[in-house]
């Protein structure tokens, strides 16, 4: 798996993987729905798809001693290892607007703790969306990139109308911090929790998938 | 005789269906090295087989077998000794050959560097052009050396020498021979039959996705002899006709060599055979 990683981040990484790590910057603008910057992220992992496919990466890795199941866990683990990254800097940049003075965000959540618990769902939903469709046909990124955004869009929405209507967005994870701060805690876990289970879905999901896929070289 | 098990290559009863086309419970078994050419016109279902062979694409039904082993149950020890080379060999085009070797050597743990060096210099390809620099004879001989230099067995060959000039194609048709040399056993599709003449030891002909033809060159060639009819095509002649075609001057007809008189026919080239076997059927 190391090896197919290493491949992937070789070979068929798109400098977009690495700039839309600069979309964690967005947590510093004072009224900005933060989860879009995961979106962007999924912007560069459907472009890192389309490079895939222009380079003919499909016909090269399964020629390669590899199953089609360890091909597909890889690129999911690359995207995997693109989102986490994100996150971290997400979470620096929270602690980075907290010291430097937080101001409460009209847009979703406010930058806190709470925020990577929802970036992590956002991840998670883009995961269960784009990889199993993009599976079905990797000559046919599009589609799947077209439904996953939908999905994230949706959740992001969902969350900004929660902050005003919801009391446990509203009165509790759209607190500044610390307040609440074990309730936070526990949605980040479990968002953490989802990211991990959803991806681990859609990377069975996907395997399975490809497994069926013809392809021609 | 190579038997099923030992054989590198061994294909039984494989079927793949499209709406479109169909191959129709093809059967073979390659020879450990020799060469064999794998002929058929654009379309025949070559390109289809060699999918299923290397399990890109799922046959409903067949069996393949690489030295005895079961594709779908081996995929690493059988493509560590595989080599595939196809004429669209176009992956990773802006990615320089050293970044493209430093990835794919780390995947073959039979992976020799001095061998690599070999090639390279044997071939003249330099480690910092990209496949976009590379012409498509050049291309093909990088995807040689990959082959080469991971300790690959059997060389299946997708079409290899298509788009090339004469002298890219008769410098291909040398290092398959220095392939055969070494031992290695190369299955080698083609529509460009002149090459096969030159170093193929048997023939497979496909022909609308059924094979028609599994035999040493030597003996498929001689089983066919070529009349040349100027004007018109004599009834007793076009009866016993393998194939009929037009040329400047009147008509080549196939003849099985049971049917042809020698003095009055000449051998054939496996152009002319693939050609004709085309037509058979067809009135002229």
């Amino acid at each position: 798996m190391l090896k197919l990683l290493k491949k992937e981040f070789t070979l068929c990484m798109h400098p977009t993987g690495y700039i839309m790590l600069l979309g964690a910057l967005l947590v510093l603008i004072p009224g900005y729905p933060y989860p879009v910057s995961c979106f962007y992220m999924g912007l560069a992992i459907y472009f890192i798809c389309l490079t895939a496919r222009e380079n003919h990466d499909a016909s090269y890795t399964l020629t390669l001693p590899v199953s089609r199941e360890d091909a597909v866990r890889a690129r999911i683990r690359m995207a995997c290892c693109l989102e986490a990254a994100l996150l971290v800097l997400i979470g620096l940049m929270i602690l980075l607007k907290q010291a430097i003075g937080n101001t409460p965000n009209p847009a979703g959540l406010d930058a806190g703790v709470a925020l990577i618990g929802d970036c992590c769902i956002t991840f998670a939903i883009f995961n269960m969306v784009f990889f199993p469709g993009y599976y079905r046909d990797i000559n046919k990124p599009g589609k799947a990139f077209f439904l996953a955004s939908v999905a994230v869009f949706a959740w992001v929405a969902l969350v900004v109308v929660a902050t005003y209507t919801i009391p446990f967005f509203r009165d509790v994870l759209d607190q500044p911090d610390p307040a609440f701060m074990s309730d936070k805690l526990l949605f980040t876990l479990g968002g953490l929790v989802l990211f991990v289970a959803g991806t681990a879905l859609a990377e069975n999901r996907s395997a399975r998938r490809f497994a069926q896929v013809d392809l021609s070289l | 005789m190579t038997n099923e098990m030992n054989s590198p290559l061994s294909v039984r009863g494989l079927c793949k269906n499209y709406p479109e086309f169909q191959l129709k419970d093809l059967s073979f078994t390659l020879e450990a090295g020799k060469i064999t050419g794998f002929i058929g016109r654009n379309g025949a279902g070559k390109t289809t087989t060699i999918n299923s062979v290397l399990s890109l694409i799922h046959p409903d039904a067949g069996e393949v077998r690489f030295g005895g082993l079961l594709r779908e149950e081996h995929t690493r020890e059988i493509m560590e000794k595989i080599g595939f080379v196809s004429a669209g060999m176009t992956y990773y085009t802006r990615k320089k050959l050293k970044i493209i070797t430093g990835i794919t050597k780390t995947f073959f743990p039979g992976w020799d560097d001095a061998v690599y060096r070999k090639y390279l210099e044997s071939f003249g390809l330099s480690e910092d052009k990209t496949p976009a620099e590379l012409s498509n004879g050049m291309k093909i001989k990088y995807a040689l050396t990959l082959a080469l230099s991971h300790g690959a067995d059997l060389f299946i060959l997708d079409e290899p020498t298509s788009g090339l000039d004469p002298i890219s194609r008769e410098e291909l048709v040398e290092v398959f021979l220095r392939l055969r040399d070494l031992g290695k056993t190369v299955f080698f599709s083609t529509h460009i039959t002149s090459d096969l003449e030159k170093c193929a030891d048997r023939i497979l002909f496909l022909q609308k996705g059924q094979l028609k033809a599994d035999d040493s060159l030597s003996a498929f060639q001689a089983a066919y002899r070529i009349l040349e009819c100027s004007g018109s095509v004599p009834q007793e002649v076009e009866k016993a006709a393998k194939g009929i075609c037009r040329i400047r001057d009147g008509y080549t007809v196939l003849l099985s060599k049971e049917d042809a008189d020698p003095r009055q026919t000449r051998e054939a080239t496996l152009e002319e055979i693939m050609v004709h076997l085309e037509k058979e059927g067809e009135t002229c």
